[in-house]
């Protein structure tokens, strides 16, 4: 018995002494904890150092003009990037991106303003939902895990920003990077399979830089270097519905 | 009971037949087994055969939630790079609508296995995949130096160069 007691007490040294080594050993270069940059790269997955963001300049952003939306639906093949949903009517098809027109009635201002996902820090879409499938990535983007999700669509009734879709009908030849399917809820992913990639833009922000607008920044919100942190630090932005304490990633300037 | 046993000794062996056919021969045989497309392209599947027809499916469900979930994409297991390398793109003249001819389609109506993966997925690549992985340079080059299409000399060449890396 004593013996063992001695066996533990050496081990327990060991333990202690290699502990102290270790620790040594991380503080040595500690400079390290806090100097790696955290761009966002290919291959590395989601990571908390980053908040995925979009800030659109609804100044820039033109009445009439579509291009992100029909951006969106040639990447992810939804709407006019698809030939299905035949037997859908218009409020069913899916819908992950849209136009709104909003009108001052005391002075007839028209803005005009791209509105999906907002890819909220609180999102009520995941609090709601009852397999969890509706979640949130470290980085900050909300996505449906369609492979858990069972349709009951809560999440659309809990969204406030009418943002996701149920998909009724059997689909075929969905993008190979997006799949959708029949009894599924989805919504804008941020071009998730794009971040991944170390694209570092989404397909709507890369529409509206074609179109020569330029009305939507994209980047890491947590990154003091990136345009889109240095654009809400200059310029007074808003969240869609503040009030409601989501903190969403997308911004707006302008509204 | 002694018919039975001897049917049950029997089956094993009719199994181990079964499932060991040439993916490339039972394409083109009828008979036992399921018509089982060969691959597209590549040599080597990311596993082992014998492991991808017992586990595929924990491969590719790793995969998934890591890919989801985590964000990282970088894994071999994922049912895209299935694709690339065992059914062809849409624009060549392999491609096939036909279900029976899908190689994961094929075997799983033939195993009487439902699984939703093609309810969402793409059933096909997008576009040819000459730069995957198990297509490597050196794979390349040994097919331009041993133009005779002799496959089984090219895959005794690909086993030795295995620890060289010609194949990753």
């Amino acid at each position: 018995m004593s013996e063992t007691k001695h066996t533990d007490t050496a081990r327990r040294d060991f333990l202690s002494n290699s502990a102290k080594l270790a620790a040594g050993v991380t503080l040595a270069p500690g400079v390290m904890l806090y100097g790696v940059a955290h761009a966002a790269t290919a291959g590395q997955g989601a990571s908390d150092k980053v908040r995925w963001g979009m800030l659109v300049d609804t100044n820039k952003c033109a009445k009439g003009c579509d291009a992100c939306v029909t951006g969106c639906e040639k990447e992810n093949g939804w709407g006019q990037g698809s030939n299905d949903e035949q037997r859908s009517n218009s409020k069913q098809k899916a819908q992950w991106i849209r136009k709104v027109e909003l009108r001052n009635t005391a002075t007839g201002h028209v803005q005009s303003l791209p509105m999906m996902c907002q890819h909220c820090e609180n999102p009520p879409c995941v609090d709601v939902c009852p397999t969890g499938a509706s979640m949130k990535r470290a980085d900050g983007i909300v996505l449906v895990d369609k492979h858990i999700c069972i349709g009951c669509r809560y999440c659309m009734m809990a969204c406030p920003y009418k943002a996701r879709s149920f998909v009724h009908e059997e689909l075929t030849d969905q993008r190979a990077h997006a799949p959708r399917g029949k009894g599924t809820v989805e919504s804008c992913t941020f071009c998730v399979h794009k971040l991944d990639a170390g694209d570092g833009t989404t397909a709507c922000a890369e529409a509206c830089n074609t179109e020569g607008h330029k009305a939507i920044i994209v980047g890491d919100l947590k990154d003091p270097n990136s345009e889109i942190a240095q654009a809400v630090a200059e310029y007074a932005t808003t969240q869609v519905r503040a009030d409601l304490g989501l903190n969403t990633g997308m911004r707006y300037r302008g509204i | 009971m002694k018919r039975l046993s001897k049917l049950l000794s029997v089956l094993p062996a009719l199994l181990a037949l079964t499932l060991s056919a040439p993916a490339g021969a039972a394409g083109t045989e009828g008979g036992l087994g399921p018509n089982i497309p060969a691959p597209v392209k590549g040599e080597q599947c990311v596993e082992d055969t014998g492991e991808m027809r017992k586990n595929h499916m924990k491969y590719l469900k790793g995969h998934r939630n890591e890919a989801l979930r985590e964000g990282n994409r970088s894994g071999k297991y994922s049912l895209k790079e299935c694709l690339e390398c065992h059914v062809p793109p849409a624009e060549t003249a392999q491609a096939s609508r036909s279900e029976g001819e899908h190689f994961c389609k094929s075997c799983h109506q033939y195993a009487a296995v439902r699984v939703d993966c093609f309810e969402c997925h793409a059933t096909r690549p997008e576009k040819s995949a000459m730069f995957h992985p198990l297509v490597t340079p050196g794979m390349q080059t040994l097919k331009d130096v041993h133009q005779p299409d002799s496959a089984a000399l090219l895959n005794n060449l690909a086993e030795n160069q295995n620890n060289t890396g010609a194949i990753q």
